[in-house]
């Protein structure tokens, strides 16, 4: 092996240690709070006051959780998050699947003033509109129940987007072949096209399900009772529970709130990928 | 039955008319293929028979029928397309079924008919498969099946061959004709490729933005082209047709008509011409050869011969017979009239 060849390699070899080297420290920083939320979770309530902070639990204990599920009635809030997030993802897909295959695939007039206000709807920031909205259901006398959490978000304006993107990928002879046929709107956008979306749904379901489960607000606002709070709001009131802060308490509240976010989106990032990669026609 | 009229058919995209009062008859069980360039306004007319491209103005008919607002499923057609427009999602199965279901075809009835043109075109062992993991000619087979189990009175094929490497092209060109001797419906075939249309045509329409060039049996097309759009589309390698020096006649022959010879001849056509290139394609040799004449540019033209025994860059004498001359007026039309083709006659012989 020549010399200039050997420097080459060696210079690759580097080259390739700082990529890695970087994206563990990436990684690190991204990963680092989940860890500290799970650890302290399982510490005592000492152990998390000391100073300086111990890197992990050195006596490991439940006490958290155990406050946790004590202190609150964890099911009904559940149940709660779930009815919410669950009704969403109905509404959100029985509006906007025919909503996107309409933009993708019919030609109309005013299609593209409507997209691009379906557009300038995804971008305005909720607190800008919840006052009115807050009115509105107050007027109508629905604050004690789940609708103010469920139908402002019954039009989700990036599924619509995601999906129209995909849909227009579809080759046209696809519909025109199903059209042939003789089969009818309705069974072409279920059978032949939302199939082909699959990964799609999923992300966006999933983003969906994400950004409700978080959602942390709009709930606090748009409710006034109990009965119909999520999770989020019953966690928050953990750092009332006991006499003042305890970092075990409301990390144990915290994980039980995210991991199963962690564990859906893990299961899912691949069709996540899939769908946002771009694919070409083949 | 399946015959199809148009009757003063136009179409515009927008501003841009593509056909304009055009009229044409494709007869009952006939295998006609559309033939021309691309943008020539063949597919445009397929997708009006298949309704999922009406027309602008005109009328069409299916045996008689006004079919204008009879939609793309009632019009007892089927369609194969270039891309074969398989349902991705679907298994083969699925793909042959669907049509069957829509159209409320009784689940046993259904297998029946499955079973039996599956078996048609030898896809029994990929039922189950998905499309994803076919081959390109599988693929094509199952778009064959999903446009046959609707025993349909016209099949439409928007160029299905133009996917496949060239020998399952040939083959599968063979099936066609096949699948049309025994079914005996009407078949229109896309295609802008004359080798097919030859090969497989009753009757081949040649078209040109818009218009219909010529309409016959490829007999008819080759032996007695009727302008010389017609004359240049038709054959491998295609006519030579040039105007005559001053002139505004064109002549023309064929590649295959030319005799190739060291001394002079007795034939009508006699020009100089030296050999420019020369290929060996096994049973016969295509030469190319520019003519030796004195000014203006200069004219190439093919040849296609079995005589072997010339080289590059040899000059030799290209004679074609008085029989195997095409004469074209100023206007690219035949002239068949025998006073004209005297007078042509004598243009040639005067070295024009």
């Amino acid at each position: 092996m020549s010399n200039p060849n050997m420097i080459r390699k060696a210079g690759q070899m580097t080259g390739r240690a700082a990529g890695i080297a970087l994206k563990l420290f990436l990684a690190l920083i991204f990963i680092f709070p989940f860890y500290w939320m799970i650890s302290t979770s399982f510490k005592t309530y000492a152990e998390s006051e000391q100073f300086p902070p111990s890197l992990y639990p050195h006596t490991w204990t439940l006490e958290g959780y155990q406050t946790v599920f004590e202190g609150l009635e964890l099911g009904m809030y559940l149940r709660n998050s779930l009815i919410v997030i669950v009704a969403i993802i109905i509404l959100q897909m029985a509006v906007s699947v025919p909503a996107a295959y309409a933009y993708a695939v019919y030609e109309f007039k005013g299609a593209g003033i409507l997209f691009a206000m379906v557009l300038v709807a995804f971008m305005i920031p909720s607190q800008v509109t919840f006052i009115a909205t807050y009115i509105m259901f107050s007027k109508m006398k629905l604050l004690k129940t789940f609708w103010p959490q469920i139908l402002p978000f019954g039009a989700n304006a990036f599924g619509i987007f995601m999906m129209r993107q995909h849909f227009k990928q579809i080759p046209a002879e696809l519909i025109e072949s199903a059209r042939l046929d003789q089969a009818g709107e309705f069974n072409i956008m279920i059978h032949i096209m939302l199939p082909t979306a699959k990964s799609t749904v999923v992300t966006t379901c999933l983003l969906s399900f994400i950004s409700h489960w978080n959602a942390y607000f709009w709930p606090l606002v748009m409710t006034n009772s109990e009965e119909v709070r999520p999770l989020t709001i019953a966690i928050s009131k953990l750092k009332d529970l006991d006499l003042g802060v305890v970092w075990p308490t409301i990390m144990a509240g915290n994980a039980l709130l995210v991991v199963p976010m962690l564990l859906l989106f893990l299961a899912a990032s691949r069709k996540i990928i899939q769908s946002m990669a771009y694919r070409g026609m083949k | 039955m399946g015959e199809i009229v148009f009757k003063n058919i136009g179409k515009s995209f927008g501003d841009v008319k593509v056909i304009e009062n055009l009229n044409l008859t494709i007869r009952d069980g006939e295998f006609t293929v559309l033939v021309g360039a691309s943008g020539c306004g063949k597919t445009t007319l397929l997708r009006m028979i298949a309704g999922i491209g009406s027309a602008t103005s005109g009328e069409l008919f299916i045996d008689g029928e006004e079919i204008s607002d009879v939609p793309p499923g009632k019009r007892g057609i089927a369609m194969v397309f270039q891309n074969y427009a398989i349902y991705p999602t679907m298994t083969v199965r699925g793909n042959i079924e669907y049509g069957l279901k829509n159209a409320r075809v009784p689940k046993a009835e259904r297998d029946r008919l499955i079973r039996e043109v599956a078996e048609t075109v030898g896809l029994t062992p990929y039922l189950t498969r998905k499309p994803s993991e076919l081959s390109g000619g599988q693929r094509q087979r199952v778009a064959l099946a999903r446009a046959m189990v609707k025993k349909p009175k016209i099949f439409l094929l928007d160029e299905p061959l133009s996917n496949l490497d060239a020998k399952l092209r040939v083959a599968m060109r063979t099936e066609l004709i096949e699948l049309h001797h025994r079914l005996k419906t009407t078949f229109v075939y896309v295609t802008h490729d004359q080798t097919e249309a030859m090969s497989m045509a009753d009757t081949i329409i040649l078209m040109e933005s818009g218009e219909i060039r010529q309409q016959g049996s490829p007999e008819e097309i080759y032996e007695n082209p009727d302008n010389v759009f017609t004359a240049r589309f038709i054959g491998a390698p295609p006519m030579n047709v040039y105007r005559m020096r001053g002139r505004q006649e064109f002549v023309g022959y064929r590649p295959e008509s030319i005799l190739l010879s060291r001394e002079e001849t007795r034939m009508l056509y006699q020009r100089e011409a030296r050999i420019l290139t020369r290929e060996m394609l096994g049973s016969e040799i295509h030469y190319k050869l520019v003519l030796k004449q004195d000014g203006e540019e200069p004219i190439t033209i093919m040849g296609k011969s079995s005589q072997k025994q010339f080289e590059v860059d040899e000059t030799v004498y290209v004679n074609v017979d008085r029989e195997h001359l095409y004469f074209f007026d100023g206007q690219e039309n035949r002239i068949r009239d025998e006073a004209g083709l005297k007078e042509c006659c004598a243009m040639i012989q005067g070295g024009l």
